[in-house]
């Protein structure tokens, strides 16, 4: 990877919630690097710290140490406008299609919303843009009139992709987008992340789902208890895992692959 | 033992409807078949909204509580129709030789009780040996939690995920049901943790002669830990299969399900999306309720009633007219 297509950079990032006693270490010094167009998972069980991560490169969570570059200047001690032009570029899917969409407003209009402040066009070129947006996210225009509570889960996810990349931004982070949708859903919400990891975005997918981790991304961290225990191309993790914790997770798996994680377990 | 001894729990065209006043009746739940035999192992898969958990509330007698009810066929358990009996014998099956393990273990347990109290509720209703604590204590080993005493004295939000699900496993044993149903036990539970509830499902089966009803959207799930897999599609039973033979489905449902699941152990592999979207609750076409999304329909398919379930029973069954020639394709 060269240091050109180099978008984030987080050196020794640290997150501390609470103070005295009651000092929760959420993120422990991680670093990680993400390039234009490189799909990047973050893996772990709940309570690892995962989202805290993906809050703080998407700049809603200020760290307690360490540094966010983005293409090379530090995220939170930029100035507003750096600010602003930051906020475009890297933009976030959250976990709950349920409760991440305003439940008053139509996808499209949500939608249109969104398109409005960061292209800062007309209502109705908005609403063009945001049209074309949803289509190509597979949610026909008569969907795209309906509020979230008429959609399926998988509809609800795809609106809020669409709503995400009407800033144009260059990285998508997604906080477990698949976890609350069915297989089938799941399976045409990857093929989005597909087609637009061909168009040149980075995602960085966070989730406890190894299958969708192996699925999509190029490399991998593992996360266990705020800190990365392991790191690497996601091939390599997933055949030749290091770290105990990793071949454990590996080992829950049903299915196959799961299988000969455990006979490997039991053996070692 | 012969085929009617063994049989513990016999669905047959079960049908599901809500009526609504001044409204048509909204069907959601037609031509559901499977059966349960004694400690037999059943995983039901199907999307949101294909009438798996209608069919776990009509097992365990919630039903009416919304409205809803049984508007035919037979839910034959040991001989008896479930569809028939009154409240006063469902409170003796219900929790009680028929138990019931809920979704969301996060809100399952009662949140100020402590799980001493919560346990001595449930084993209030039945009759044994002992002290309530002693009893409560054999309850939490049998789901293997560490740290008893401890445990004991806490209240759910002190547990985790994975724990608390357990606690509300020890509350459905403690009558020592014949049946449990486990109605998506381990969404929203970690990997690690969801291994750990199915290894205990697995021992519970095994050691207490337990059947057990496991509901998912899991195919990779249940074709690994049960014995028998029932397909749900648009409230029907659309096939039958025994676990391991999951690879090689005959009903076009099936086939397209398969399809679309990561196969995790292979990088990068390929995913085929079922086209459209599942017929919404009651809204079907005449004939198969997959036709709108099936890559090998003919022109008989969207005509007449739902197809039957063909097959021999204990065996492989589908409801499809033409899966003769898709299992040669």
């Amino acid at each position: 990877m060269s240091k050109e297509n180099l978008l984030m950079d987080v050196n020794d990032l640290s997150v501390t919630f609470g103070a005295g006693a009651n000092t929760v270490e959420a993120v422990k010094n991680c670093s990680m690097t993400v390039h234009e167009g490189e799909p990047i998972g973050i893996v772990g069980e709940s309570g690892s710290g995962k989202s805290t991560l993906a809050r703080v490169l998407a700049g809603l969570q200020q760290p307690s140490a360490g540094k966010v570059l983005y293409r090379g200047e530090n995220v939170f001690t930029g100035n507003k406008s750096y600010k602003n032009g930051f906020r475009n570029q890297v933009q976030m899917v959250f976990q709950d299609p349920y409760g991440s969409l305003n439940p008053q407003l139509t996808g499209l209009s949500a939608v249109s919303e969104a398109v409005r402040i960061h292209k800062k066009v007309g209502s109705d070129e908005a609403e063009a843009i945001a049209l074309e947006l949803l289509q190509q996210m597979g949610i026909s225009r008569l969907d795209a009139l309906k509020k979230p509570r008429q959609l399926s889960g998988g509809q609800r996810q795809r609106v809020s992709v669409a709503r995400a990349l009407s800033a144009s931004p260059s990285v998508l982070l997604a906080d477990e987008p698949t976890s609350a949708i069915d297989q089938s859903a799941q399976a045409q919400l990857l093929k989005l992340f597909q087609g637009l990891l061909g168009e040149g975005l980075a995602i960085v997918l966070v989730s406890h789902d190894l299958g969708v981790i192996r699925f999509l991304t190029k490399r991998v961290y593992v996360m266990k208890e705020g800190l990365f225990i392991e790191s690497g191309d996601t091939e390599t993790v997933f055949n030749d895992p290091q770290e105990e914790y990793t071949k454990l997770l590996l080992a829950s798996i049903p299915g196959e692959l799961g299988k000969a994680a455990r006979a490997k377990l039991k053996k070692s | 033992m012969s085929v009617a001894q063994k049989r513990l729990l016999d669905l047959i065209d079960v049908e599901i409807g809500i009526v609504r006043p001044r409204r048509k009746t909204l069907v959601i739940v037609k031509y559901a078949n499977f059966s349960v035999n004694y400690g037999e192992m059943v995983g039901v898969v199907g999307e949101s909204g294909s009438g798996k958990t209608m069919l776990c509330r009509a097992i365990i007698g919630t039903l009416h509580r919304r409205g809803v009810s049984i508007m035919g066929g037979q839910v034959n358990f040991e001989g008896e129709d479930l569809s028939k009996i009154n409240e006063a014998r469902w409170k003796m099956l219900r929790g009680k030789v028929i138990g019931y393990v809920p979704q969301s273990a996060l809100a399952g347990p009662n949140p100020v009780l402590t799980i001493a109290k919560q346990l001595a509720e449930a084993l209030e209703q039945v009759d044994g040996t002992g002290s309530m604590e002693s009893r409560a204590k054999e309850l939490l080993d049998l789901v293997k939690i560490r740290r008893i005493d401890t445990v004991m004295k806490q209240y759910p939000y002190q547990l985790s995920g994975g724990m608390r699900q357990r606690v509300m496993i020890a509350c459905a044993l403690a009558s020592r049901p014949k049946i449990l149903i486990a109605d998506e036990p381990t969404t929203g539970l970690d990997v690690t943790v969801q291994s750990q509830i199915m290894d205990l499902l697995k021992e519970i089966r095994r050691d207490l002669g337990t059947a057990i009803i496991l509901i998912s959207h899991d195919l990779a799930l249940v074709d690994e830990v049960c014995d028998k897999i029932v397909v749900m599609h648009a409230g029907a039973t659309v096939e039958v299969v025994a676990s391991g033979n999951m690879s090689q489905p005959r009903h076009p449902y099936t086939i397209a399900l398969n399809a679309s699941r990561i196969d995790i152990a292979k990088p990068g592999g390929n995913l085929t999306i079922i086209k459209g979207n599942p017929p919404s609750v009651g809204q079907w076409n005449p004939g198969c309720r997959f036709v709108e999304r099936c890559d090998y329909r003919e022109d008989d398919c969207n005509v007449g009633e739902h197809p039957p379930l063909v097959g021999e029973k204990d065996g492989h069954q589908t409801a499809c007219l033409h899966a003769d020639k898709i299992k040669t394709i």
